[in-house]
């Protein structure tokens, strides 16, 4: 059975490649990793996670044009499925909904109760 | 771009070779952008290294290539593998044997030293907290006396440390009180290794109770803890034995527990424990002894502990315990790990709750010699299989033309050296079974084989070491027979075998070994018979050593007029000490013309006539006399290093006494004893005063008995003891059985390194025989040739011996001066010791040559002796 649920590092991975859209390539997403968490990454680990989205059917991807400044070699484009989009959305629409019942960033006024 | 600012070409290939075919292109995409833009940012070597991170990193089950699995084709191969090695083996059975015969000898040996080193290691290791537990030991350095480490402290020691320092976790102290009578209504039995302890003993040691309370068994005063087999020696069981009372020494003692037997590898044997409360209870409370060092004392450390930094506070500790603003120039206290106190107390005194001593730097050597016995068994190997090469060049060619790959005939030949190292492996294992028996008798141990299946680990590692073996001395023959070259080998031609500096230089370094192991076992054999023979200045051969108790101190000058009346009893005597061992040092006073000098001697109480008895020889003045009242406690035999030491004009007639004795009461010096080595040869002699003091008892009776009629002796002082002595019974042993114990770890060095040298020269000529049969068998032609032109046989004889003689010679001299060296540094741990005797090596290098010679003379003869029409028809 292919597990569906999104991993915190997942998630990040297929936000970044939403975000990078026709650059999302393992290398840029990887390079995109770094700048925006200041977490170092390998391309290794990002290009295991995209292959694993994949397979879970959150990105498709094909390969691009040949391009000179890599020596002529092609890049692998990721792009977000539809499927993706929305386990994307259910994953933050369920973190929101943990947000609202947390008392401490309740929107609401804080309410204590002395006893 | 320059040439430097391409990715480390290393890199890619490795990328190359496991990364799937279809991600290839992407992933050096990838990895290229990368690098361009780290060149940019940093510098060239970071970028590159980043490359590396980065390739590495691509090391994932998802980017690898799928391995083809070819199961099927590869039992097939590995099928083909075993046919054509078993087809080998057994086609040349001389060499086959040779092979795994040597390797055999090589594994068997190396086993067994495994199993001897690893029981030696084992010792203690059952404590689960061994690692915490320490010994505290002192060096001592008093006038007059050789600074000494020795293995005692003070009673007051133990609590003072747990007091002021908080390190300490607990200590146990124990006090050893050797050999008891032990009484239980009928039952009269002697127990060995009797020791008081403190109540933390089962809170440091983990030596199992069997019946009783852990936590209160120690707690109250008179009670004693039996071992199962003690406790038997009473009690028809060990529960009837529990809560009943023993009688010793006047009183009676509650067995509040029952101890497991103690195991073989604990330093600490004992057979009953009394409670140390009995002694901290009442107005000679030990806990506040301090001056005296007659315990031993370990202790629990926090696991934070640092050892260096308690020792630096020791000094203090001392100063603020002991009035004497000396304290610290005659004390160091030192603490010793748990597993050091087995292996690392060689040179530590007054060593008595040590069990089975041994001196651990031997076990390295054991490794070592167990390391150069594989490498002379591997030699051999390596050895044959390339001298041989050319009976398979045809083999080689034939598969290479058919379109073996280089790395497929690589299998093969490894493949054959592991199951040669396999089949080796079983022989060593059996032969193992059959000598093991033999080794034990030889070296007292009970080593087994089965040890070696307790642990899974440890037989992995075993067919780990066989397997990696025939690895290694696969790897040169393989190689050496895949680089013929593919047209010369199917013509039949030559690859210049016959002289091969790879081969003469392996027989060099066997040879080597085998010379200098074979040294080695010389010398040793030589310092140890040396000590043996060595005049120690008396005689302890043929001497009787019997305990006595009060009532054989009470009735001694009966015993000993009873026992001179027999004709085969040559003297008696007694003594509180037994030779063999340091002696008991305690002050001494001199009374010189400067004033009173204090020394701190070894000393001994003896029977007027102990230096006659044991032969000893006077330098100056008079020994002990019965008739001259003063010689009772107030008169002094000193050695000769106490005479030296004291550098006084007349030795003689100096007043001198114990510490205790006041200044105006001083005994007399009445004679100089010349110095005897009353310790074991690794000591220089010590200053020694002896005295008689009757009422203080001896410990010892010392009975010589005339050679050849032991048996006859012991029956006569039995006879005697048992009749005069009801209260305790006949115990003896012999001196020279003590010092026999005394050099055991000396002894066991020995044995193994002769059967090592036997070994090492034993696999070194059977290699050279099987590379003296191919090598002249490769010159059969030239042979013919030679003898028809008129060649004799003692010139062909020479002829081929020379080359091996000649390498034996370049083992001799390139080993003799290490060998040299590392035997002067053996011999410096005696104080007493031989030689070296130049003649002692050429000795060793003719014995290697000679045999040698014998081994291929076999072959040398035969060709020489041999009908040259055959030889030029060969082939």
């Amino acid at each position: 059975m292919i597990e569906t649920r999104l991993g915190e590092f997942e998630e990040v991975i297929l936000l970044l490649a939403g975000i990078l859209g026709e650059e999302a390539y393992a290398f840029k997403i990887a390079e995109e990793f770094e700048s925006q968490t200041k977490r170092s990454v390998s391309i290794g680990a990002v290009h295991s996670t995209l292959t694993r989205l994949e397979e879970k059917g959150f990105l498709k991807s094909e390969m691009g044009k040949a391009t000179a400044e890599r020596g002529g070699r092609r890049k692998r484009i990721y792009t977000i499925t539809a499927y993706g989009k929305k386990t994307l959305t259910a994953a933050k629409e369920f973190k929101q909904a943990l947000w609202d019942q947390f008392p401490g960033f309740a929107t609401s006024k804080l309410s204590f109760v002395y006893s | 771009m320059s040439v430097n600012t391409k990715p480390p070409k290393l890199a890619i290939r490795l990328l190359n070779t496991f990364l799937r075919d279809d991600l290839v292109e992407e992933v050096q995409g990838d990895l290229d952008e990368k690098f361009q833009k780290d060149l940019k940012r940093e510098s060239r070597y970071k970028a590159k290294w980043n490359y590396w991170y980065q390739t590495l990193n691509y090391l994932r089950p998802f980017a690898i290539k799928k391995f083809k699995r070819l199961s099927a084709m590869n039992n097939q191969l590995l099928g083909n593998y075993f046919k054509i090695s078993a087809r080998n083996i057994l086609k040349h059975k001389m060499i086959s044997v040779i092979n795994v015969f040597s390797l055999a000898i090589g594994l068997a040996a190396c086993v067994v030293i495994y199993l001897f080193v690893s029981d030696e290691q084992s010792f203690d290791s059952f404590h689960s907290k061994s690692s915490l537990i320490y010994r505290l030991d002192e060096v001592q350095k008093f006038t007059g006396t050789n600074e000494q480490r020795v293995a005692l402290s003070m009673p007051g020691m133990g609590p003072a440390l747990k007091r002021d320092f908080p390190e300490v976790n607990i200590y146990v102290r124990f006090w050893l009180r050797g050999k008891q009578l032990m009484i239980k209504d009928e039952t009269k039995q002697l127990i060995d290794n009797v020791m008081v302890v403190d109540s933390t003993f089962f809170d440091i040691f983990d030596f199992p109770l069997v019946h009783g309370d852990v936590n209160t068994c120690l707690n109250r005063p008179l009670t004693i803890l039996l071992t199962e087999s003690t406790a038997l020696k009473f009690f028809k069981s060990t529960e009837e034995a529990l809560n009943k009372t023993i009688f010793w020494d006047d009183r009676d003692y509650q067995i509040t527990g029952i101890l497991k037997d103690v195991p073989e590898n604990s330093h600490i044997q004992f057979e009953a424990l009394m409670s140390m409360v009995t002694y901290t209870k009442g107005e000679n409370n030990v806990n506040n002894s301090w001056g005296g060092n007659w315990m031993t004392t370990y202790l629990l450390l926090d696991p934070n502990s640092n050892i260096k930094r308690m020792e630096e506070k020791f000094p203090k500790f001392l100063s603020s315990h002991m009035d004497d603003p000396q304290i610290n120039s005659y004390y160091k206290l030192f603490l010793q790990r748990l597993d050091q106190v087995h292996l690392a107390s060689n040179d530590i005194e007054h060593d008595y709750i040590n069990y089975r001593k041994f001196n651990g730097s031997y076990l390295m050597i054991f490794y070592v010699i167990a390391g150069f016995i594989l490498v002379i068994a591997a030699v051999n190997f390596m050895n044959l299989t390339t001298a041989r090469a050319s009976h398979r060049w045809k083999e080689i060619g034939v598969r290479k033309t058919i379109g073996a790959k280089k790395l497929q005939l690589f299998g093969q030949f490894i493949f054959e050296s592991v199951m040669l190292a396999g089949i080796a492996l079983t022989v060593a294992l059996l032969l193992d079974i059959l000598l093991i028996p033999m080794l034990n008798d030889l070296i007292g141990r009970q080593l087994s084989i089965a040890q070696l299946f307790h642990n899974v680990w440890q037989l992995v590692a075993v067919l780990l070491a066989t397997l990696s073996l025939g690895i290694i001395t696969g790897i040169y023959p393989s190689f050496y027979m895949t680089s013929f070259d593919l047209s010369r080998l199917l013509k039949g031609g030559n690859k210049g075998e016959g002289k091969s500096v790879l081969r003469s230089t392996l027989v060099v370094i066997q040879f080597g070994l085998a010379i200098g192991m074979i040294v080695s076992t010389l010398i040793v054999i030589q310092q140890l018979s040396f000590m043996k023979e060595s005049d120690i200045g008396f005689d302890k051969d043929q001497m009787l050593l019997v305990n006595m108790n009060n009532e054989a101190n009470e009735k001694f000058e009966t015993i000993k007029k009873e026992l001179q009346k027999q004709s085969m009893i040559k003297g008696v005597t007694a003594s509180g000490q037994r030779l063999g061992n340091n002696l008991h040092q305690w002050g001494f006073k001199v009374k010189a013309d400067t004033g009173v000098l204090s020394i701190t001697p070894s000393n001994v109480n003896v029977d007027y006539d102990y230096l006659t008895v044991y032969g000893m020889e006077m330098k100056e003045g008079r020994g002990f006399s019965k008739d001259n009242l003063n010689d009772n406690g107030r008169a002094f035999v000193i050695n000769e290093s106490f005479a030296n030491e004291l550098k006084l004009k007349e030795t003689i007639g100096t007043r001198a006494g114990h510490d205790w004795y006041h200044n105006d009461s001083l005994g007399t010096i009445i004679g100089v004893v010349k110095d005897f080595n009353f310790n074991s040869l690794h000591y220089k002699v010590n200053t020694l005063a002896l005295v008689v003091h009757p009422e203080w008892g001896y410990n010892e009776l010392s009975v010589k008995i005339e050679k050849g009629r032991n048996a006859e002796g012991i029956a006569a002082v039995k006879k005697v003891w048992d009749e005069l002595v009801p209260s305790y019974p006949f115990d003896y042993t012999f001196l020279d059985a003590h010092f026999e114990e005394v050099y055991r770890s000396d002894k066991q060095m020995s044995a193994v390194v002769t059967i090592m040298a036997g070994l090492s020269i034993l696999i070194s000529c059977i290699g050279l025989f099987g590379l003296a049969a191919i090598t002249i068998e490769q010159k059969t032609k030239e042979i013919g040739v030679r003898k028809v032109l008129g060649a004799t046989e003692s010139q062909i004889t020479v002829l081929l011996s020379r080359n091996f003689a000649g390498l034996i010679g370049i083992a001799f001299v390139i080993v003799s001066p290490v060998a040299y060296l590392t035997l002067q540094r053996w011999l410096e741990t005696f104080a007493y010791r031989i030689e070296i005797n130049l003649l002692v090596f050429v000795a060793g290098g003719v014995l290697a040559l000679v045999i040698g010679m014998l081994v291929i003379s076999y072959h040398t003869l035969r060709s020489a002796r041999a009908n040259p029409v055959q030889a030029l028809r060969y082939e």
